[in-house]
């Protein structure tokens, strides 16, 4: 993977944080406590990819971490769900750093997508829990991906999408086209095609030149060079900022 | 999404969706027990309704159930499941059959289709109160239904026109894709306004066909 830029996600207090950052691993450069966290969050992981959440105990994750029960009894007061929570916050701070790391360096507002597209499927598809989940426990997952829980996705998804295409679109645009290209992904998720594999860079580059970008060739060169920051993303769902609800009205003072 | 439930407000014939006199006794007993433990997954829902009580509120006996649906309660409600959704898109289908055009197909399926989802009572209740149990099933039938729906597009898309190196099961196939998300999570639009809907059929769905920007008259 790429390094090229500063900026890494963290999660402190249910936010989401991009923050820049001197190191790659700002995650394990958290508090004691915190990599604590992260280590049972880890170990919680390699047992959900093994055999779900359903069959995943306590006792499981303190053997694979190498620790007692009453140590993640301790982390974890709430027990097993308040690790699952853990874990979940964990991996959405992992994708979106990558993500941010990939379209932080892209070059040009295709490319952006390109990237950004490519590597949220890579990250979804290949992931070791998901993949487990979505084939042995849907009912896990789907209830968070699918009706007014998609509409929450789609909104945190492109909140934290759209700075990075502000590059080259204004502010309205980039929304719109940021949740565009999450629908793309997420059907592609929800429902496999044969002939489109979005991990596949050149497939994505084709969905996005045809499918994408017609609507969006305004301006492709690149207008301000620093680096897009959003500050504050709520990873959880439904507590983002506020979400534009008339596209209509807002596209207008566009014009 | 806003669910229009309210105890008081559910009936039999609300659920159906159509007059009670269809569960009539002469309806072929397939058709009868379906609508029958439609009913039930209403009063009761997906997973606490049992093969006694659709036979019990479809007037037949146990065995006549299974002889029907072999594998019992799983197959009676995957069953259910599968019937409201293909009706759910035949409706749809009778809605825009008629459309003479791709632009009059999308805007009046979106519309439509919307307000299906948010006033089809048991969906919503269900959606509600047993998501995990239904969301697997509708999601087994949604990867069909990206196929139904491209292949009901193909011809408005020849009759549209395609911009060179843009095939048209390509094109039929995201588009379907795009109209069930948006079906199931409008995001940022609100569908039940034909003018907004106006818009998303200009401003992202027709683009991805044509390959070029459509002018909104904003």
């Amino acid at each position: 993977m790429r390094h090229s830029s500063q900026y890494c996600l963290t999660v402190s207090g249910g936010r989401l944080e991009l923050v820049r950052s001197e190191h790659n691993d700002a995650l394990a450069s958290a508090s004691g406590v915190s990599s604590q966290r992260v280590r049972l969050a880890d170990a919680a992981l390699q047992c959900i990819a093994r055999q779900g959440i359903a069959k995943t105990t306590l006792d499981d994750v303190a053997r694979a971490a190498g620790c007692s029960r009453a140590t993640v009894y301790r982390v974890f007061p709430g027990g097993k769900d308040g690790l699952v929570s853990a874990v979940v916050d964990t991996e959405v701070a992992r994708f979106f750093s990558a993500l941010a790391l990939r379209m932080g360096a892209a070059s040009d507002l295709e490319d952006v997508l390109v990237v950004g597209m490519t590597e949220a499927a890579l990250r979804i598809t290949e992931h070791p829990g998901l993949s487990y989940l979505l084939e042995h426990e849907p009912e896990v997952i789907l209830p968070h991906l699918t009706f007014s829980h998609m509409d929450s996705v789609l909104s945190v998804s492109s909140t934290f999408t759209a700075p990075f295409l502000g590059r080259w679109l204004d502010h309205d645009e980039a929304k719109r086209v940021a949740e565009w290209a999450a629908r793309i992904v997420l059907s592609h998720l929800l429902c496999p095609s044969d002939g489109v594999d979005l991990t596949d860079e050149s497939r994505v580059r084709r969905l996005v030149r045809t499918f994408v970008l017609p609507g969006d060739r305004a301006d492709t060169t690149e207008t301000v060079d620093s680096n897009p920051v959003c500050t504050h993303i709520t990873a959880q769902t439904g507590a983002v900022e506020k979400i534009d609800r008339s596209p209509r009205t807002t596209k207008g003072e566009a014009s | 999404m806003p669910c229009c439930l309210s105890d008081a407000a559910i009936s039999d014939a609300a659920f159906l969706a159509l007059p009670v006199s269809v569960v009539a006794v002469d309806a072929a007993p397939r058709q009868r027990i379906l609508e029958a433990t439609y009913a039930c997954v209403a009063r009761w829902g997906l997973s606490k309704t049992t093969v006694e009580d659709a036979a019990r509120e479809a007037g037949l006996s146990r065995a006549t159930v299974y002889r029907y649906f072999p594998g019992g309660r799983d197959e009676l409600v995957d069953a259910v499941v599968s019937w409201q959704y293909q009706r759910f898109f035949g409706r749809l289908y009778e809605e825009v059959h008629g459309a003479g055009s791709l632009e009059e197909v999308l805007e009046r399926g979106l519309v439509f289709a919307r307000r299906q989802v948010l006033e089809h009572e048991v969906l919503q209740k269900v959606l509600q109160t047993e998501p995990d149990v239904l969301l697997p099933k509708l999601t087994v039938e949604s990867n069909r239904t990206v196929g139904l729906i491209s292949g009901f597009l193909v011809p408005y898309l020849h009759e549209h026109g395609l911009p060179p190196g843009l095939e048209v099961h390509e094109a039929a196939d995201f588009l379907a894709r795009m109209i069930l998300s948006y079906i199931s999570a409008p995001g940022r639009w609100d569908l039940s306004d034909p003018d907004e809907v106006r818009t998303l059929v200009r401003v992202e769905l027709l683009p991805c066909v044509t390959g070029e920007t459509q002018i909104v008259d904003r």
